[in-house]
């Protein structure tokens, strides 16, 4: 049968420090956000922001080799791998940012203390997160980094699904990980579309709040006993109608869809639910929500994510995969904090009370900057 | 995994403190099929190796693009490091969007008018094998028809700084380049490729026995296991990639592998990776 097994699972990220309070946290609605204040631009910046609640200091670089490991570890011991399988693991990463705030501390702090000697970017390159995670897991298997943007994750999960489906590889850590930095938070900022909360699909939706997180998964093709997820098919195209959101006209979303559902031999009106990417642009959310009118004719219950943790950028595949299968095995399907007033474009009506989750399949979006769509299917059995 | 290549285009560049880095603006308008602006010059080197690559071909509308890379879009990354770190301020738009990877790939489908996957992949000192893996993983799958797979490397001045940030040596030589490769899923004919993967270094050994012929070339990718590329070493006349593209540090292979597809015409071409904990890897190419 093809797909793989989500056979251990693991998120840290502003709800909770592991999967169980992290659905604790959404059901009691326990959303949160800080505000930044960034003094060292020119102009002050601030901003909501989703951070993970550990209590260091936001910027301490120490914060990478202290919780990267540990939430991948927490997938992989309830994964049950034997030693030698976990030495042997091949990791695929997903990330948007990898290592960039580590390279922005560094670099300031050569410029404080010598600048005619400082130079940017002193850690370049994708390698130091797969670095952290090999030294902190004792895996030395293969390294896959994907840097796409907000599909990286899904990416990641996809490269993995597809080698583990052929036989390269009988297991695969796959690991989202968005970290706070600079670049992202200004970067951000400069296309003016920071919103001061996120209302995905709804009609005064102003655009992301951004957070931070680690989502984890062992994506295996064998299962446990813990094991009542699958990930059956994936999907991945571009769109070059504009290098910062697909075409809203809904053209290609419907395709990368159609085909995740095709290669998961499924139809879609089999659907049980869809966790939408919704990152609440104008744009953004006009290109998913008429791609989803393409493909469905009755739309199964929609929920997003973000307004709980944030907009976690290249990690948001995983984390919000997580998140969705920690609260589908509890039995509901979320619903969507912050959408209240129907868009009558959009046509769109996330679930505003959380219904229950049948086993049966799940679609979830992913679509990012550089035109790259990614579109997922789970199954969850008995 | 058997499929076959349909073309290779190999652009590289050595550069050192006494040299500038040749601009691509000219290069890269005759090549591509449409203008491009506000792009960088990492996007240039992957618009540039596609374009000449892929030339005049009609490609599959489901070709895969897999970029892959150690460094990424270096220059562009430190352009919008300098602006918010030193100079306290909010980046470009063009700047922060092209500190992606993926703008290049983004670039790289526009041009070619292709809407399929699109990856950009790295490996520390590994990117070819990484994107080469995956691109064959789903050709195999069916997933796609063709796979145009690119290796890029950018060099930004001073050179002296680009050497520090990765370690290296005062008097290591640099260059950049820019080396592609059109796949197909087809198993007939000439210009075969095949990918195999093995758990245990003797079952590799025992197929490359069985496969290679005088005449052949083979090289053993940098971070392959020592005992094991020595071993190879004794039995085969295996070539060193660092003799002739030392300077192309993250991703020599893909320079050695273009620069032979593309001079190399009877026998075929062998890249061997991997170690104990990785597993092996083994890609030939046919001619």
């Amino acid at each position: 049968m093809p797909g793989a097994y989500i056979r251990g699972m693991s998120l840290n990220c502003a709800l909770g420090e592991d999967v169980g309070s992290c659905v604790s946290a959404m059901k009691q609605r326990l959303v949160q956000t800080v505000t930044l204040t960034l003094n060292d631009f020119n102009e002050p910046l601030r901003m909501p922001y989703y951070r993970m609640n550990d209590s260091s200091e936001l910027f301490d670089p120490r914060r990478y080799e202290c919780l990267i490991p540990s939430v991948a570890r927490a997938a992989v011991i309830q994964a049950g791998l034997s030693r030698d399988e976990i030495r042997k693991l091949p990791l695929f990463i997903g990330s948007s940012s990898f290592s960039i705030g580590l390279s922005e501390l560094s670099y300031a702090k050569a410029l404080a203390q010598h600048p005619q000697n400082a130079i940017p970017m002193p850690l370049c390159g994708y390698q130091d997160i797969a670095v952290i995670l090999q030294q902190g897991l004792g895996c030395k298997g293969e390294i896959y980094t994907y840097n796409t943007a907000c599909t990286a994750s899904a990416n990641a999960l996809l490269g993995a699904l597809n080698m583990i489906d052929i036989g390269v590889y009988r297991h695969a850590l796959v690991i989202g990980v968005e970290m706070i930095n600079r670049t992202s938070l200004s970067g951000f900022l400069g296309l003016q579309i920071l919103a001061k909360t996120i209302q995905p699909f709804d009609l005064w939706r102003q655009g992301i709040v951004l957070g931070e997180g680690i989502g984890a998964v062992v994506l295996s093709a064998d299962s446990n006993s813990v094991t009542r997820m699958r990930v059956i098919g994936g999907a991945n195209n571009c769109d070059t109608w504009s290098i910062t959101t697909a075409n809203t006209d809904g053209h290609s979303t419907a395709i990368a869809m159609r085909l995740a559902l095709k290669r998961a031999g499924i139809q879609p009106h089999h659907t049980c639910g869809i966790k939408a990417h919704g990152t609440a642009t104008r744009a953004g959310d006009m290109a998913e929500a008429r791609g989803l009118h393409h493909v469905f004719e009755n739309l199964p219950p929609i929920t997003v994510l973000k307004p709980y943790l944030g907009h976690t950028l290249g990690a948001c595949c995983l984390n919000e995969l997580v998140l969705y299968a920690g609260t589908l095995l509890s039995g509901f399907i979320p619903a969507t904090p912050g959408f209240e007033t129907p868009d009558p474009v959009l046509d769109l009506h996330p679930l505003t009370v959380e219904i229950s989750a049948p086993n049966g399949h799940y679609l979830l979006n992913h679509f990012g900057f550089a035109g790259n769509n990614t579109v997922l299917v789970v199954e969850k059995t008995a | 995994m058997t499929m076959k290549w349909l073309a290779v285009s190999h652009y590289f560049c050595p550069v050192n403190e006494n040299t500038h880095l040749p601009p691509l603006d000219a290069a890269v308008k005759s090549t591509c099929r449409e203008p491009f602006r506000r792009v960088d010059r990492f996007i240039q080197l992957a618009l540039l190796g596609s374009a000449r690559c892929v030339q005049d071909r009609i490609l599959s509308p489901d070709c895969g693009i897999y970029i892959g890379s150690g460094l990424g879009p270096i220059g562009n990354n430190i352009e919008t490091q300098q602006q918010l770190i030193r100079d306290g301020e909010i980046p470009k738009p063009f700047n922060f969007i092209n500190t992606l990877g993926a703008s290049a790939c983004f670039y790289v489908a526009k041009n070619l008018s292709l809407n399929g996957q699109n990856y950009f992949i790295s490996r520390r000192r590994g990117s070819l094998q990484a994107v080469l893996s995956a691109a064959t993983v789903d050709l195999s799958l069916r997933t796609i028809r063709q796979a145009l797979v690119g290796v890029v490397e950018e060099v930004v001045f001073p050179v002296s700084e680009h050497r520090l940030r990765q370690g290296l040596r005062d008097d290591v030589a640099l260059a950049e380049g820019s080396h592609w490769f059109l796949l197909q899923a087809d198993e007939s004919g000439s210009r075969s490729m095949v990918t195999k993967r093995f758990v245990e270094y003797g079952a590799l050994e025992v197929f490359l026995k069985s496969v290679w012929c005088v005449g052949d070339r083979l090289c053993c990718a940098s971070m392959m296991g020592k005992t094991e590329a020595d071993n190879i070493q004794s039995c085969y006349s295996v070539e060193s990639m660092s003799d002739q593209f030392s300077a192309f540090h993250d991703s020599l292979e893909a320079a050695w592998l273009a620069s032979c597809m593309m001079s190399h015409e009877k026998g075929k071409i062998f890249l061997i990776d991997g170690d104990s904990e990785r597993g092996w890897s083994l890609f030939y190419f046919g001619s």
